[in-house]
């Protein structure tokens, strides 16, 4: 097991946006099975960070590694780029993401969109793909609304079938961008739950939120950002509960 | 019943050839439309360059000036290719340009431009969520197109390109310039024979109706079929 390729490592990310600078060197280590949360203000870089880790932005600097394949990157005239976009597409299906507007594919049902990329990016056989779908959509509690459209479901059903989507891809990383921020308060729990459940399993996940209980009690390591700089780094006890900068202790104060 | 003096038949080969021509034209347009909107959303200056001219000139100039350039103008170019390869390689070929062909590359590009247009504002309306939740599951650009763009653009583009099909039918009439025999040039010919114009000219404009009512009925089920998943959630409200 020592010899296991780690599922995702990221070193020394920069991102620049024209001129200003949202990420200043950013690394990360997850290990199989942890839970990573990404906690700071917004514009502090957490969701951009994310968002380098499966190329949806592309980072100025650094390296990225998924599960022991390092992306090769070229300079053109339009920045830096990855050389091989296959070998992008390929590291993409490892890594699902879920979005916080959740973003289910509009013209398909829940079941079509929880088995369009296991049959059309992993080569999975319908009849398969189905099956699978269906066992995820029972565990996320929407095995009932296979046959809905995502207009038909509210934030919580939607962002529930978003992550059995992100689990057909059997992926070595789960990456998760603010899923409850755009949910009505009374939705947020049924997601979380889902999310605590599959922390439990030993999946592992990088999560960017702002819910600090669950920070609290899921994750192996809480990463506080601070204008694109990590401030602060460790397990959630350290971090969470005995806050060492100023600037974290007054982001976990209470708010009124 | 109405006597058509003769000239029935020749009417209904006529309403023939202007459906060929439409949807051929048809086909050909929404080709080059799909293309000039890739090159127009595309990051590439010369793409895009090429495209702007493309419309720019379309929409600039008369329909009847590009087909009658096009059909002369063509010809002429053909014949000084065919003369270059005798003078040149003792090779002796003539080619006569076709007005079935000719009326229907310049419907088709003519179009082409109007439909670019429609197609790239119904590309720029798909949500940018839905395309990068594909890219995040390791679609290729190929795959989100098939999949996840063009069916949701179509939603958007349709009812310009039903617009444009409209359009595009009542321009067939143009091909009668260059000598294809449409239904409105034999219906132009059998009102110069007869001087009865009401005889000939009503049924042509049924016609036309005629196409144009199945293009609507044919639009809108094409409608229902792109608004899946979009209209759902009135339904289901009410």
């Amino acid at each position: 097991m020592a010899d296991m390729p780690i599922p995702l490592e990221v070193r020394d990310i920069t991102k620049r946006f024209g001129d200003t600078e949202v990420l200043k060197g950013l690394s990360l280590k997850a290990h199989k099975g942890d839970v990573i949360t990404l906690i700071g203000a917004s514009g502090s870089g957490k969701s951009t960070f994310l968002r380098c880790m499966n190329l949806l932005e592309q980072p100025n600097e650094g390296e990225l590694i998924v599960h022991g394949e390092n992306i090769a990157f070229k300079t053109t005239r339009h920045g830096r780029e990855p050389v091989d976009w296959k070998q992008v597409e390929r590291i993409r299906a490892k890594l699902s993401m879920v979005f916080q507007s959740f973003n289910l594919w509009a013209h398909m049902t829940l079941l079509e969109n929880v088995i369009e990329a296991p049959i059309h990016v992993l080569g999975k056989s319908k009849r398969e793909a189905i099956a699978h779908a269906r066992d995820l959509l029972d565990r996320v509690g929407l095995l009932d609304h296979a046959d809905y459209y995502p207009a038909q479901m509210s934030g919580g059903q939607q962002q529930r079938g978003a992550i059995a989507r992100a689990l057909a891809m059997d992926p070595e990383v789960m990456l998760f961008d603010e899923p409850t921020s755009a949910l009505d308060p009374e939705l947020v729990g049924d997601v979380l739950k889902v999310m605590r459940d599959l922390a439990e399993e030993g999946r592992t996940m990088i999560v960017v939120t702002h819910e600090m209980s669950f920070a609290r009690d899921v994750s192996s390591q809480v990463i506080y950002l601070h204008q694109g700089m990590v401030e602060e780094v460790g397990p959630p006890k350290e971090v969470l509960d005995n806050p060492q900068s100023d600037r974290l202790k007054q982001f976990l104060a209470p708010k009124h | 019943m109405i006597d058509l003096q003769g000239y029935g038949p020749r009417l209904l080969e006529g309403a023939l050839v202007t459906v060929e021509v439409a949807l051929l034209s048809l086909l050909l347009a929404l080709i080059l439309g799909l293309l000039t909107a890739s090159a127009k959303l595309s990051r590439h200056w010369l793409f895009h360059r090429i495209a702007t001219l493309y419309t720019t000139l379309i929409r600039g100039v008369p329909d009847l000036v590009l087909m009658m350039l096009l059909f002369f103008g063509g010809q002429i170019g053909v014949n000084m290719f065919t003369d270059w390869l005798y003078y040149e390689f003792d090779v002796d070929i003539f080619i006569n340009i076709n007005e079935f062909i000719a009326g229907v590359v310049t419907i088709g590009f003519i179009f082409g431009a109007y439909m670019g247009e429609t197609f790239r504002g119904a590309f720029l309306a798909v949500e940018n969520g839905q395309i990068e939740a594909g890219r995040a599951y390791g679609m290729s650009n190929r795959l989100i197109f098939r999949r996840i763009q063009f069916p949701q653009m179509m939603r958007h583009a349709l009812p310009g390109l039903g617009n444009n099909w409209m359009v595009l039918l009542k321009t067939t009439a143009l091909v009668s310039v260059i000598g294809l025999s449409d239904m409105v040039r034999i219906a132009a010919e059998a009102t110069k024979a007869t001087h009865e114009p009401f005889l000939f000219m009503i049924p042509v404009a049924i016609i036309y109706l005629l196409i144009a009512s199945v293009s609507e009925w044919t639009v809108a089920r094409l409608q229902k079929h792109y608004n899946v998943g979009f209209g759902e959630a009135d339904e289901w409200n009410n």
